[in-house]
Formats: structure tokens, C-alpha cells, sequence
């Protein structure tokens, strides 16, 4: 039997095994529930390769599942972070209720995505987009908060952005009679000019939504937030990731007909970088680490909105690479804090703090996250920052450069809140029992929080398998060069040469610490954080000393007027309008007999009246 | 070979002349027999539709008179099939309802089925017979077992909401007994097919006028807007499974009477633009009221109509796949509408007012019913993989072969409204806290109920993953519909069609 179908069948039965489980005492559920996520990401990673292939026909439609390098490329951010967070998953949910459900969703969830990544058709492409959208939405409302505003807002969003998608891929149905993507693009060229712009601004308001690129990214600062910390980060490091992918074939595939400097690529940087300062510039306004994250994935996925939407290899080449590096970063940060939460019961960092001496692997994980984050060498999200950077330069894009320059440096201020706020500072007595999360939280964190910094190191593991999703959308096999395993030793084409920053990063750090190790050699003493005295003064036991409330308040100050209109604010009046009109059109019912006898003889009269224009008899 | 197209409507008539006679012996046979002929009305219908499959359409003469003179039943492909779809619901909802209410004794009970059967029978003989007088007294047959099944419980509410559908059912037949007049003073025939044949003599005048009185008074039974003022209120006060029967037997009934007459009797062009128009208008202001309202019965009635005003969007497209689409919507609906009327009854069983709100946190106490209702909300609202979404799929290629843009974006933007009314009343089951002030006490549901229930169920994940195993029927049903020489040929005997 062919992989790929077997592939889908055990996560389909493994997520009813899982569901009809999950009400038996032991170990059962969890057992089930792990093989049926890593039995076929094993299967997938043994027994298929790129070019196999599935074909069926179903209902009139021809279906193709096909295993091409950039849908393998995502697929191992799907299933890498999937089989991680499963594990994660498993200890964090412990004693929840109503198990099952989350274990059923989170197998779909990955299923629908590897769905996608092997659909060749837009029906099944479409199938398991929407698999995905509800199974992500039974998520988001998993734990009861807020269902109806958050979770209604999430599916509005996701529908929205389905259906515009759906309405494309009939358009091209229509033109094009196949439902393949491939025919999509080869005929694409062919369009009447019209559709030439409709069909992709179509797609293009799909793959936004999910992607979360302003302005349809107000479902996903709540959605992020609301669901289990343990979904949330496949949540926004794989699910979000399948927008960019939509991008990537729409943007690389069909536009590929725009020259590079279209309109329509500026439009789509542009609203990338917008989302990328918006995203951050909320993200520092935030007092809980949920919302911090979920506005920085947005802002992060602005900058791979960018890169994709330039266009130009080398930022094809930054944008898929920082969308792997954000899986593997925005994972780690996503779990840390989900394991924080439960230990200390909340995930708010005017509450918490200090908590470094007492989860000190978390810390670890939480650190190197940031740095990635943060884009600081040797981790991985400086690789992605920096080609980004030349290729937006090497395409003259300066201002640009100088939007996504001022988000990334702003980035440094969340990050900083992040770590201060949950692990320095004061240690308080409230949180003295709070323990290290247990061990299969702590693992998947540490291994991905590892990735960041062996992808950092040896970017040619991750960007071998780019170059061959970029040359299957038909780039050039990129740059000629020869690829070497290490960053160090490592000439990157024409473009991108990283030796003498890298050498003088080294030589400036090295500089340091051995200065500094020279001079405080004989003085070191080791304290408490009591251990200190303010204005002369000794704090003592009870004293504050820790000051997280307010945060950066000058520079938000500064800032206020490009946050104080959120869109969120006129998406919920056109809802209001919405529900108000709709209101309206219920009063036609008016729930009055001789009313309703009354329409039907107005009605007859006015059709009697205008036969000749309606019938034309 | 188990009978002929003629026992499906001859079997129940006469029982339900026998049934009272019979309950006087055991009164359990009052509800038994009823599940009897619906039963044998299912399979026979079945088998019919499986000989016509093979060899083509059955025409019936009545009493050695043949056509036109005699009244004839035209068993096709197309009529077969939604037959087939009014006897399966009907057999489900007798499945559903036998003890539905447990205090309901032997004179109600005895109604309610009897009333049921001669709903399902009435349904029946619309779709299947071939003569536009006959139609004429099944909609009346089918219309008055529906007044009485919705003043079943006999309160003031089912009272008035009876008579509002009465009101407009007597109006309906007005109009439809002027258009047969009109037709029968210019053609001097009753017969479908012969009036199909002669059409393009009769004065175009006294057409478009008899088109409109039938449009008029069919769609008060096929629930076009503005006619369908009676339908939320009998959907609500009507007994939960009556409200299935409604929206999976009446109504299907209803647009079919509506499309025979457009594609088969009236040759009328326009008359398919007239279909999206009224069918898009149905939609939107169905969908939007649906939107707002607070009882649960309600919502569903008026997610009905906006079906049905997709069904004739999708019909008014004319195309084969246009006709497919609209056979595939009518199908699902047939199948998904059921599922959510039955689970729903049961969510608000023991509420006086049945408001949405008092659905909160029933997921926990009677997860089967409530995962029934979620799985009927993802299907009706098109999400794979799941039934509703092949056929919304299928309307909107169907409507982009014919560059109707327009409708595409109209019709997926009302099923975001959609999305979010369903998904509201799915999140209350099962995402908020049961509250015992608000919520309603959980009613176990019965066997025979969760059987019925099961069975929708499963047709709608069967269909959501292998369409195939209906679409050819649904394609043979299109061809049919759309072969009005074929038809016609048919019934008048000009062919070589199987005449019995």
C-alpha cells in the first residue's frame, strides 16, 4: 500500500482510537495518542521521498497527493515541532478534562497539515484547510474562555479567509477546468488581465488570515493565547506557517509573471512590514507572556511576509529560513511559558518573577529562544535577519529596511520583558515552592531550543533542503555555489559574506570576557538578591524591589499614536452594524398572519405587474 | 419485485383507514403499523428506484386509462430518487418519534401517526405522479396532515401557529387551482406531459400569469420568500421530529413541484433567472434573520429556508451541474436538517421557552446527542469532510462555469453568517459552563431515537468521504430532470419506455 495514504489513515484512525480512549484509567490514551502522532511522522521521514505520489478520483475531481521538496521542507517543521510538542503535550495536560477532545484535534491539526503540504489539487488542498481550521478552532476554545468572542472571532476570520480561497480555486476551476495547482500556474499567464489580479488577491486574503498578516490579524492575539500552551506552539509555529506557504506557491508560482518590483509585491511587503511594527509595537504593550508571544509571532510573520513578498531568491531563501528558525524559536517560548503557567498557575509577569534559581532549564530554553528571537549570533534567527536585510538592500527596498530595522530592535524590548519579567528580579515568597516543570516539558523545550542553535551554527542543514523547494518553484538552483556545512568556513554565494562579522562578534566577546574575568577575578562574591542597598538604605524582606508593572512606559508613550486605533476596534462596529441590520430584516417577520397573507398578495401583484420586464413575454 | 409505484401512495391510504379500527384490538398497533407502511414504503421505493436504475422510468397507468386521459405516476430517476428521500425520512422520524413524548396516550398518539404517514404519502405522490390535478390533491393531502401534526400539542402557541400555515395554505391553493384552471381552459389537459408537449401553443399571456399563480402557491409550500412567513412559526411549535418531517419531506416536495413546473411544463427562459433572484433573496434575508434569533427551533427553521433558497440558486442555474448541485444540496439537506432538528429536540426537551441560551455546558451530560448536533452543524455549514461541503462545493463550480461571480460571493458570504450562528449554539454546548438556573435539566434521549440519530449520522460522514456513493445517482437524476423530451415521450408512450 502506498505510504502517503497509510500515512493519512493512521492519523485518522489513531485520532478516533485516541477519542474513544480517552475514558479508560492508565496510560492507554497517552500511549495511543503518542504512537498515532510519531508512528507516521516515522513513516514519513522512512518511507517516502520527494516525487511519490497518491492519485485518486473522488466526486468528479481529480486528486493528487505528491511529495514536493517545498511541501517537504514544511513538513519537517510540521513534524518536528509536531512530535515535540506531543510530548510536551502530554505531561502539560495531565488531569484536564475532557482529554480526549484535545487529543483528537491536535492528531488532526498535524494530519491536516501534512495534508496540505502533499495536496498537488486545490480540493483536497481546500479539504484539509479546513480540517485544519476547525480542528485548530475546537483548540482555541478548548478551555472555555471567552468562547464566543475569541473563538467565534477566530472562525469568522479563518471563514473569511477559506472563502475567499474557495471562491478563487473556483474561478480557476472554471478557467482552467482542472483543479491541479501546477495547471493553475502554467495557465495563469493566460488569464484575462482581471482575473490575472483577482485570483491572487483572493488567495492572498486566504494565506493572510492564517499567516496573520494585518490587517486579518486580529483573531490571533486571543486565539494564540486561549488555546493549551501545549497546541499553541504547533499553533503558531507550524499552523501559521501554512499561510506562508500558500503565499510562497501563490507569490513564487503565479507571480511569478510580475516582475520583481510590481506593485503587487510592494503592496505585500509593505503590509508585512506594517504587521511586523504593529505586532511588536503590541507585543511590548503586554502584561501577559501569551499575548507578548502571539503578537511577536504576528510581527515575526511579517517579516517572512516580507521576504516572500520581495520575491528576490535571496529573500525567498531568508523568508523560508526564518519561518523554520520561528517554529523552532516561537515552539520553545510557547512551551516555556506554558510550563510556567503550570507551575505558578499564571503566565503574567507583573505576578511572576524570579524564578530563574527555580526553573533553570526553562530559563535556559527561554533565553536561548529570545536570543534566536532577538536575531543575535551564533543562534539561528541572526541567519534570517541578515540575508533578509541584504536582500531587501540588494533590492533597494531602503525604507523598508529601515521598518523592519526599527521592529527588530524595538523586538529587543519585549524580549527583554520576557526574560526579566518571568525569571529575574526579586524572588518572592509567593512563588517559593514552584518547582522545574516535569521532565517531558523540560525535554522538547531543550532539543528545540538546541535546533536554534544548530541551525544558527550550520545554517546549510536547513537551507539544503530550501534551495530545493525554491528550484521546484522554478528559481535558479540558488547562487551556484557549493554548500558547506558550516556557518564558519561558509561563502554564501556573492551576496551574503559572514566571516569578518562573525570573527569580529567572536574576537569583541572574547575581548570581554577575558577582561572581565582578569579584573573581577579576586573580588567575586556571591549574593542574595536582598543582598543589595538603595540610596543607602537596606531594602528589607517584604520591599517590591522588582518593578515589571509599567514597562517601557516612555517608549510606549512615544509611540501612543501609531497604537491608538486598533482595527480591531472597526471590525467590531461593522459587526455591531451587521447584527443591527440583520435585526432589522427579522422585523420582516413579523409573526402576524394577515401580515404574511399580505406579502404573499403583494407578491403575486407586483410579479403580475412587472411580467413583461421579468419574463420578457 | 415487491409492487408498483402505485402502492406507495394506495398502501398508506389505506391504512390509515384501517389503523383506527385496529388500535380498538391492541393499542400498540396505532404506533406499530404506521412504521409498518413506512417501512414498506421505503423499500419498495428503494427497489423501485433500483429497477428504474437499470431498465429507465416506470410510467403507471391508473385504471387501464391511459395518457392523457387517465391519471398517470412517472417513476424516474429523479422522482425516484427523492422519493426515496421522502420515505427513508419518513420511516426515521416514525423511528425517532415512537415514544418521543412518553405521556402522550393512545388519541394523540394515534393522530400523530396516523397524520405522519399521510404526510409522508402526500409527499410521495406529489413527486411521483404525472398529472397536475393529482399534484394538486397531494399538496392539499400533505397540506392539512401538516396543520394538524402542528397544532399537535394543542396550546395556544400551536394553535395560532397552525393557523397562520392554514391561512396560507388555503391561499396557496387558491392560486394553484386558478393557474390549473388558466392552463386547463387554454390546453384542455391535466396530463404533465402533455401540457410540456402543448406549451408552446398557449397564449403567452395567460403562461407567464399561470406561471407566476403556480410559483405563488407552490412556494408557500417551498418556503420562497416572502411566502414562507409560516414556516418558522410551525417549524417552533410543531413537535421536535415534525419539524424534521417539515424540512426533509415537505418542503423537498415543494421545490419539486416548483421545478417541474419551470424546467419541465413551463418553456420560459427567464423564469431560471427569476429562480437565483428569488432563491438568492431567500438566502440572504433566511440566513441574516436566522442570525438573530433566540430560540433554537427558530434558528433551525430559518437555516432551513436559506437552504432552500440555495437549492434554487443552485437549480436556477439550469446547467447540468447547476442541477446536480441542487439535487446534492437537497439531498444533504434531506439527510443533515433531520440530524439536527431530532438532537436539538432532545437539547431543549425539557425547556418550556427552548432558547439557545438555555443549551450551556449539555455537552456533559449527554455528550452523544450534543456530539450529534456539533458533527450536523459542521456538515449544514459545508466544512469538510463532511456531507454539506461536496454540495456546496458542487453549486459554486456550477455557478463559476457560468461566470456568475456574483452569486459565489453572495452565497459564501451568507455561509459565514451561517458559520457563526451554528457555531454560537456549538459553543455553548459544549465550551460553557453548565448553569443549573439557566441551563435546561438533560433529558436522556430513547433508543429507537439514538438508532435514528445514528443513522443520519452515519449517511452524512459516508457521503462527506466517499461522495461517489451517491453522486451517480444524483448525476442519473439530473440527466432526467433536465430531458424534457425524454419525458415526455415517456409518459405519452411515443418511446420505447416501459409501460405497465
Amino acid at each position: 500500500m502506498n505510504t502517503i495514504i497509510l500515512i493519512f489513515i493512521i492519523f485518522l484512525a489513531g485520532a478516533i482510537l485516541t477519542f474513544l480512549a480517552s475514558n479508560i484509567k492508565g496510560l492507554l490514551k497517552e500511549v495511543l495518542f503518542l504512537a498515532s502522532v510519531i508512528v507516521p511522522v516515522v513513516m514519513f521521514f522512512t518511507g517516502v521521498k520527494a516525487g511519490d505520489s497518491f492519485n485518486f478520483h473522488l466526486a468528479g475531481f481529480a486528486f493528487q497527493w505528491e511529495i514536493t521538496p517545498l511541501g517537504y521542507l514544511f513538513a519537517l517543521i510540521v513534524t518536528g515541532l509536531g512530535v515535540m510538542a506531543a510530548i510536551y503535550a502530554v505531561s502539560a495536560m495531565q488531569k484536564t478534562k475532557n482529554l480526549g477532545l484535545f487529543y483528537f484535534n491536535f492528531i488532526l491539526s498535524i494530519m491536516s497539515m501534512l495534508g496540505i503540504l502533499f495536496s498537488r489539487d486545490l480540493v483536497s488542498f481546500f479539504i484539509f484547510w479546513e480540517i485544519m481550521t476547525w480542528s485548530s478552532y475546537l483548540m482555541v476554545v478548548y478551555q472555555g474562555k471567552d468562547v464566543q468572542k475569541v473563538g467565534i472571532k477566530y472562525f469568522i476570520f479563518s471563514a473569511i479567509g477559506a472563502y475567499a480561497m474557495l471562491m478563487a480555486i473556483v474561478m480557476v476551476y472554471s478557467l482552467t477546468g482542472s483543479m491541479m495547482i501546477d495547471k493553475m500556474i502554467q495557465s495563469y499567464a493566460g488569464f484575462a488581465f482581471n482575473m490575472q489580479i483577482i485570483i491572487p488577491i483572493l488567495f492572498l486574503i486566504g494565506f493572510g488570515v492564517k499567516s496573520a498578516m494585518m490587517p486579518l490579524h486580529v483573531w490571533a492575539p486571543g486565539a494564540y493565547s486561549h488555546s493549551p500552551m501545549a497546541f499553541t506552539s504547533l499553533f503558531s509555529g507550524a499552523l501559521s506557517k501554512m499561510g506562508i506557504y500558500g503565499m510562497v506557491i501563490v507569490m513564487a508560482g503565479m507571480i511569478a509573471y510580475f516582475p520583481e518590483g510590481h506593485w503587487f509585491r510592494i503592496v505585500i511587503a509593505w503590509l508585512g512590514g506594517i504587521t511586523a511594527v504593529g505586532g511588536t509595537l503590541w507585543a511590548i504593550a503586554q502584561d501577559d507572556a501569551k499575548k507578548l508571544l502571539a503578537y511577536s509571532s504576528v510581527a515575526q510573520l511579517g517579516y517572512i511576509i516580507v521576504g516572500v513578498g520581495i520575491g528576490t531568491p535571496l529573500a525567498m531563501l531568508a523568508a523560508l529560513f526564518m519561518a523554520v528558525m520561528h517554529a523552532l524559536f516561537k515552539g520553545t517560548l510557547f512551551m516555556a511559558v506554558g510550563a510556567i503557567e503550570k507551575q505558578t498557575g499564571t503566565s503574567n509577569f507583573t505576578e511572576v518573577t524570579g524564578l530563574i534559581r527555580k526553573m533553570p532549564l526553562t530559563f535556559l530554553a527561554s533565553l536561548m529562544g529570545i536570543i534566536a528571537l532577538a536575531g543575535i549570533p551564533p543562534l539561528g534567527g541572526f541567519v534570517g535577519k541578515w540575508m533578509l536585510y541584504e536582500s531587501l538592500i540588494g533590492s533597494d527596498h531602503y525604507l523598508l529596511v529601515i521598518v523592519i530595522f526599527f521592529s527588530s530592535t524595538a523586538a529587543f524590548l519585549y524580549c527583554y520583558k520576557f526574560l526579566f519579567g518571568f525569571f529575574l528580579g526579586q524572588e518572592e515568597k509567593e512563588w517559593e515552592h514552584v518547582k522545574e516543570a516535569p521532565v517531558l516539558m523540560v525535554i522538547p523545550m531543550i532539543i528545540l531550543a538546541g535546533g536554534t542553535f544548530l541551525l544558527g551554527t550550520f545554517p546549510g542543514l536547513v537551507i539544503k533542503p530550501i534551495s530545493a523547494g525554491l528550484e521546484q518553484l522554478g528559481y535558479a538552483a540558488t547562487q551556484g555555489k557549493y554548500w558547506e556545512m558550516s556557518m564558519l568556513f561558509n561563502e554564501w554565494g556573492d551576496q551574503v559574506v559572514l566571516e569578518p562579522i562573525l570573527y569580529a562578534i567572536i574576537a569583541v566577546f572574547a575581548f570581554f570576557l577575558v577582561f572581565l574575568l582578569i579584573k573581577n577575578h579576586k573580588n567575586t562574591r556571591y549574593v542574595s538578591t536582598k543582598d543589595i542597598s538603595t540610596s543607602g538604605e537596606v531594602p528589607k524582606e517584604h520591599e517590591n524591589l522588582t518593578f515589571i508593572q509599567n514597562f517601557f512606559q516612555p517608549f510606549l508613550r512615544a509611540v501612543e499614536p501609531l497604537m491608538k486605533r486598533q482595527i480591531d476596534f472597526y471590525y467590531n462596529g461593522f459587526g455591531k452594524g451587521i447584527e443591527a441590520l440583520f435585526d432589522f430584516t427579522r422585523r420582516i417577520y413579523t409573526g402576524n398572519g394577515q401580515t404574511y397573507a399580505l406579502y404573499a398578495i403583494i407578491f403575486v401583484v407586483i410579479f403580475l405587474l412587472l411580467k413583461t420586464t421579468l419574463f420578457g413575454i | 419485485m415487491v409492487g408498483s409505484p402505485v402502492l406507495l401512495i394506495a398502501v398508506p391510504l389505506l391504512a390509515a383507514f384501517v389503523i383506527p379500527l385496529i388500535g380498538m384490538i391492541w393499542k400498540e398497533l396505532v404506533r406499530i403499523v404506521p412504521g409498518l407502511v413506512l417501512a414498506y414504503m421505503l423499500v419498495l421505493s428503494v427497489t423501485l428506484l433500483v429497477e428504474v436504475n437499470q431498465n429507465g422510468t416506470i410510467v403507471e397507468t391508473i385504471a387501464g386509462w391511459k395518457a392523457p386521459w387517465g391519471i398517470n405516476l412517472v417513476y424516474s430517476n429523479l422522482t425516484g430518487l427523492l422519493a426515496t428521500i421522502i420515505t427513508t425520512l419518513g420511516f426515521l422520524v416514525w423511528m425517532f418519534s415512537y415514544r418521543f413524548k412518553r405521556n402522550v396516550d393512545f388519541e394523540p398518539a394515534k393522530k400523530y401517526f396516523i397524520f405522519l404517514m399521510m404526510l409522508v404519502a402526500g409527499a410521495t405522490g406529489i413527486v411521483i405522479t404525472g398529472d397536475i390535478f393529482n399534484q394538486f390533491v397531494f399538496i392539499e393531502i400533505t397540506g392539512i396532515s401538516a396543520y394538524a401534526l402542528t397544532a399537535f400539542y394543542t396550546g395556544r402557541n400551536s394553535a395560532e401557529a397552525a393557523f397562520k400555515y392554514l391561512m396560507m395554505g388555503s391561499l396557496a391553493s387558491s392560486f394553484l387551482l386558478i393557474a390549473i384552471a388558466i392552463i386547463y381552459s387554454q390546453l384542455g389537459t391535466l396530463n404533465m406531459a402533455e401540457i410540456a408537449s402543448k406549451m408552446h401553443t398557449m397564449d403567452p399571456v395567460f403562461k407567464v400569469i399561470a406561471l407566476i399563480f403556480f410559483i405563488t402557491g407552490i412556494g408557500i409550500e417551498a418556503e420562497i420568500f416572502p411566502l414562507n412567513g409560516w414556516a418558522p412559526d410551525a417549524y417552533t411549535e410543531a413537535p421536535g421530529p415534525i419539524g424534521a418531517a417539515f424540512a426533509g419531506v415537505v418542503v423537498k416536495a415543494g421545490i419539486y413541484a416548483v421545478i417541474r413546473m419551470v424546467f419541465t411544463l413551463f418553456d420560459i427562459p427567464a423564469a431560471h433567472d427569476f429562480l437565483i433572484t428569488i432563491g438568492l433573496i431567500t438566502l440572504i434575508v433566511a440566513e441574516s434573520t436566522a442570525l438573530r434569533q433566540e430560540k433554537l427551533k427558530r434558528m433551525l427553521a430559518y437555516s432551513s429556508i436559506g437552504q432552500m433558497g440555495l437549492v434554487l440558486v443552485a437549480f436556477g442555474i439550469g446547467t447540468h451541474a447547476g442541477v446536480f448541485a441542487a439535487l446534492f444540496l437537497m439531498l444533504n439537506h434531506a439527510v443533515i436538517k433531520p440530524l439536527l432538528f431530532f438532537s436539538g429536540s432532545y437539547l431543549v426537551f425539557n425547556s418550556k421557552e427552548k432558547r439557545i441560551s438555555e443549551v450551556n455546558g449539555l455537552g456533559k451530560f449527554m455528550p452523544y446527542t450534543a456530539g450529534l448536533f456539533a458533527l450536523g452543524s459542521f456538515a449544514i455549514v459545508g466544512l469538510p469532510p463532511f456531507a454539506g461541503f461536496w454540495s456546496k462545493l458542487s453549486v459554486l463550480t456550477a455557478a463559476a462555469d457560468e461566470g456568475l461571480l456574483l452569486v459565489i460571493a453572495l452565497v459564501l458570504i451568507v455561509s459565514v453568517i451561517e458559520i457563526v450562528y451554528y457555531f454560537r449554539v456549538v459553543n455553548r454546548i459544549f465550551f460553557q459552563e453548565y448553569n443549573k438556573e439557566e441551563s435546561v435539566v438533560p433529558h436522556k434521549p430513547r433508543f429507537n431515537a439514538i438508532i435514528a440519530m445514528t443513522v443520519l449520522a452515519i449517511l452524512i460522514l459516508v457521503i462527506g468521504f466517499y461522495p461517489d456513493a451517491v453522486t451517480g445517482m444524483l448525476h442519473s437524476a439530473s440527466s432526467d430532470l433536465l430531458d424534457k423530451s425524454g419525458y415526455i415521450d415517456n409518459v405519452l408512450q411515443v418511446g420505447q419506455s416501459l409501460i405497465r
